[in-house]
């Protein structure tokens, strides 16, 4: 049975510069909260970015669920099942919390059931609701990745990618966002995350890869992996005792 | 755990690691090239100085005229370039100053008798100030706005002055004529518009290699970072303008006396703005040599097309068409793509 | 103080004319960011086509309209498919696609030149010259009919991007590019068809305009600067921004043009973008710019 997703040796580049991504290698397995960690530049946006579309591969492959979803569009993309939250959180400033999570139901045909859909998510999260008539560009940092991330419901995807969730967020309120990806698993739904804050994202996750110099360095489970000494050495900021 | 399998970098190996990250480091790093092919730029000026000596030869007007002409557009190109290439504000209008120094120096000499050749500094000044005050206002909008706001400019001088009697409305000024001897009159003006041209690129090739130029060239990419990064954008903005219009209106000044009239419907047309524009995409926007080698291909290709086909309408089209190649297959001009891929000779490198 | 109202009418049957021809241009610019410095020759192009189906088919131009409307539709696709398609996945968006705009105005005004020659034009049907006569009032039916239909046909336009889906993902990709991608959106069909249906705009506006200003093919760069004006005063790619800055516009523009001569009457428009620029940079309706 292949895994969920699977990319293997990609390159890529922004423009016709360097490549940043040079033989990064990732597996993700259903149902599984897997955490992407590495130092800035190492190329973790840009394989999410690849995966989902907005960035062509220079080189490899990427499957999901066995099918190769490399030089599709993104919305080609979502339709597939991938859900993608941008570090900038992607919302419509000048639309109504409503409005947005409406639009992350685009692809939905039945407009009844994205009504309905629409009402179940903002019972979950109260916050939402009480400003559901609010507009986003108003929102603070948090109640807007809130938002991004219970936007992801409507859709209701296979895998949802984060990229950094944690960015720029209040330490509850990160607390709050791992407390909403743990949601999104107990849905079915498999999370692919990349964090800057390794430490909260290891321990998080179930799975972890560490991406460095464009490439896949380190794959394992995550709790393995934050107790590895060269992690901690290279990544976790900790000076490594002499063996 | 198991290390990813088709890693290179020394399975687990923290040093390893980071010597890895080091030697990426330096690839990414830029080549620059060292020592600049000063020899080739003298030379040239000197077989341009030396170039009216044909006149003893023959009747060489022609030539003198196209290369004026020519002077005057590297000079105005690589003005514009230090505001649209190193600023990266478009600026669709710039002619404006070639009109008001035009206008300046040739409302002096009609009226006082004195020659642009000793007025034109101050007839850039002149356009340097004025660009100072329109820059405060309309550099403190991006993009878009800022290239509309330049049309806008324009087309408010052109209005103006073809009402405006006291510069002659849409007849212009005439300004008398040289009067030395045909084969030497354009003599003056040939090494004038030489000296603009020169002062003009050096001034480029100066701002380009100094911290203003790289506090330009930061702005250009990411006002926002520029800013908190502590550079004055607007100040900078604002001067790089007033530094571009300075060259422009000193062009405009000698022009003006060497064509012996300046009316509205030629030194304020969008062409001439075009032109500039054009010049320095299809010769390489942001490099220094970019406008020169632009200017002189535009000319060029002006001179033959009229030639074969005739001025006219077709003139518009022609330019339009060169401008939409060069945009879709050359956008970084042709100093940029040989710079691009390291193919760039070393007397055209001055970057 | 009939003469006040007669000014203000004016203005406003004007300030219709202007926003059509200027809704096109913010709907593009909205969705794709590209400023089409084309867009003048193109509404030319339409009064081109009025032109020529009214002196040879004698076809009234209010029916050549939606005629025009569809040819420049056509031409709008095509010149998205090959000018303007590989543009938009590149980094240097912005400059670079305005300078395209531009070349592709050299282009059309030249071939139009070419073609045409530079003599004025405007079509003649009968209620060009007409005008209704209201008590002391004296409405030009030209500027009348322009207007109206002016009005109703961005009131479609309104109603197109409120109610239907495909207005709904245009006003998404307005607002939020990548986002709107992400959820599903073509983004890159959507950028061609409001390209096409921005030019489609300009040649209904232009097919209206021919009877209502004498045109040849230079007079886009007229055209140009007082559209780009428009649009930057009532904010970037905002629709009600430029439909309010128009009628506004046209309005003092109306009074300054009885007052003081027709020359300063275009002014108004250059010199109320220089204010705009002084005192609020974003327009009346526009975002908020970060840094000055």
């Amino acid at each position: 049975m292949p895994e969920l997703l699977e990319v293997r040796d990609a390159v890529a580049g922004y423009g016709g510069g360097p490549a940043i991504l040079d033989g990064a290698a990732l597996t993700v397995r259903e149902g599984q909260i897997e955490c992407m960690i590495g130092p800035n530049g190492a190329g973790k946006s840009t394989l999410l970015k690849a995966i989902v579309g907005i960035l062509p591969l220079r080189k490899g492959e990427i499957r999901f669920r066995g099918e190769r979803i490399d030089g599709l569009q993104p919305h080609e993309i979502l339709r597939k099942g991938i859900c993608f939250v941008p570090q900038e959180r992607a919302l419509f400033p000048r639309m109504t919390v409503r409005e947005n999570l409406r639009m992350g139901g685009y692809v939905l045909e039945d407009r009844g059931e994205l009504e309905r859909r629409i009402d179940d998510v903002l019972g979950r999260f109260p916050i939402l609701r009480e400003r559901a008539s609010q507009l986003a560009g108003t929102l603070s940092g948090g109640q807007q990745q809130m938002l991004s991330m219970a936007r992801t419901l409507i859709v209701r995807p296979t895998l949802v990618m984060l990229d950094e969730p944690s960015l720029g967020l209040a330490p509850m309120i990160v607390v709050q966002m791992f407390e909403i990806i743990g949601m999104l698993r107990a849905e079915g739904i498999t999370v692919l995350l990349v964090e800057q804050n390794a430490l909260m994202g290891l321990r998080h996750a179930d799975w972890g890869v560490v991406l460095d110099l464009g490439r896949t360095l380190f794959e394992g489970p995550a709790a393995e992996i934050l107790a590895d000494p060269r992690i901690q050495d290279l990544y976790l900021g900790r000076r490594s005792r002499a063996a | 755990m198991k290390t990813a399998g088709r890693s290179a970098a020394g399975a687990g190996d923290v040093a390893a690691v980071v010597a890895a990250r080091r030697e990426m480091n330096q690839r990414l790093a830029s080549t620059r090239r060292e020592g600049r092919s000063w020899g080739f730029a003298i030379g040239c000026l000197l077989v341009l100085a030396a170039l009216p000596l044909l006149q003893f030869a023959g009747n060489f007007n022609y030539v003198l005229h196209m290369a004026l002409y020519t002077f005057m557009y590297i000079a105005m190109a690589s003005a514009w370039n230090i505001v649209g290439g190193y600023t990266g504000y478009i600026s669709l209008g710039h002619n404006v100053f070639f009109g008001i120094g035009g206008y300046f120096s040739g409302m002096i000499l009609a009226s006082a008798g004195i020659s642009t050749l000793i007025t034109a500094p101050a007839a850039g000044a002149v356009a340097a100030v004025f660009g100072f005050l329109v820059g405060l206002v309309t550099l403190r909008v991006r993009g878009p706005s800022f290239i509309i706001s330049s049309i806008a400019l324009l087309m408010i001088a052109r209005i103006l002055f073809d009402n405006w009697d006291y510069v002659g409305g849409s007849n212009g000024l005439s300004v008398p004529l040289s009067t030395l001897p045909v084969e030497w009159a354009k003599l003056p003006y040939f090494y004038a518009m030489l000296v603009i041209a020169v002062l003009s690129i050096a001034a480029s090739y100066r701002i380009k290699h100094s911290k203003f130029g790289l506090g330009l060239r930061a702005l250009s990419q990411d006002e926002v970072k520029a800013e908190s990064a502590g550079i004055n954008t607007k100040l900078y903005k604002v001067a790089a303008f007033a530094i571009s219009a300075f060259f422009v209106g000193m062009a405009g000044a000698v022009w003006g006396e060497y064509l012996t009239y300046i009316r509205p419907n030629i030194f304020l047309i969008i062409l001439v703005a075009a032109n500039m524009v054009l010049m320095c995409i299809l010769g390489g926007k942001g490099t220094v040599t970019g406008p020169i080698v632009g200017a002189i291909l535009l000319i060029a290709f002006n001179e033959f097309f009229v030639a074969y086909f005739g001025a006219s309408e077709l003139n518009i089209l022609g330019t339009g068409v060169i401008m939409l190649l060069a945009l879709m297959f050359f956008p970084l001009g042709i100093v940029g793509t040989l710079a691009r891929q390291g193919r760039l000779p070393r007397f055209l490198d001055w970057d | 103080m009939s003469d006040a109202l007669q000014i203000l009418i004016l203005g406003i049957t004007l300030g219709g004319v202007y926003a059509l021809m200027a809704s096109g241009l913010t709907l593009i610019f909205g969705v794709m960011r590209i400023v089409n410095l084309a867009h003048p020759i193109m509404i030319i192009c339409g009064a081109y086509v009025a032109y020529w189906l009214f002196n040879l088919y004698r076809v009234d131009p209010i029916l050549a309209m939606p005629v025009a409307a569809v040819f420049m539709f056509g031409v709008g696709l095509v010149l998205y498919q090959l000018v303007f398609a590989k543009e938009a996945a590149s980094a240097k968006y912005s400059e670079m696609t305005v300078l395209l705009t531009f070349a592709v105005a050299l282009v059309l005004d030249g071939f139009l030149g070419a073609l045409f020659s530079n003599t004025q034009r405007v079509t003649t049907p009968p209620y060009a010259t007409d005008a209704i006569v209201i008590g002391d009032l004296f409405i030009p039916t030209a500027q009348l009919y322009a207007g109206l239909i002016s009005i109703a046909l961005i009131g479609a336009l309104v109603v197109f991007l409120q109610f239907t889906r495909m207005g709904y993902a245009i006003r998404a990709t307005t607002q939020n590019r990548t986002a709107a991608a992400l959820l599903g959106v073509n983004v890159g069909f959507i950028s061609l068809v409001t390209f096409a249906i921005g030019v489609a705009l300009a040649g209904a506006a232009g097919a209206l305009v021919s009877f209502v200003f004498s045109f040849f093919p230079a007079k886009h760069w007229e055209w140009i600067a007082v559209l780009m004006s428009l649009v930057v005063l009532g904010g970037m790619g905002k629709l009600m921004g430029t439909i309010v800055g128009a009628f506004a516009l046209s309005i003092v523009a109306a009074f300054v043009g009885t007052y003081a001569g027709a020359t300063w009457s275009t002014i108004t428009f250059f010199l109320a973008l220089f204010l705009v620029l002084l005192i609020r940079p974003q327009g009346l309706f526009g975002d908020p710019i970060e840094s000055a």
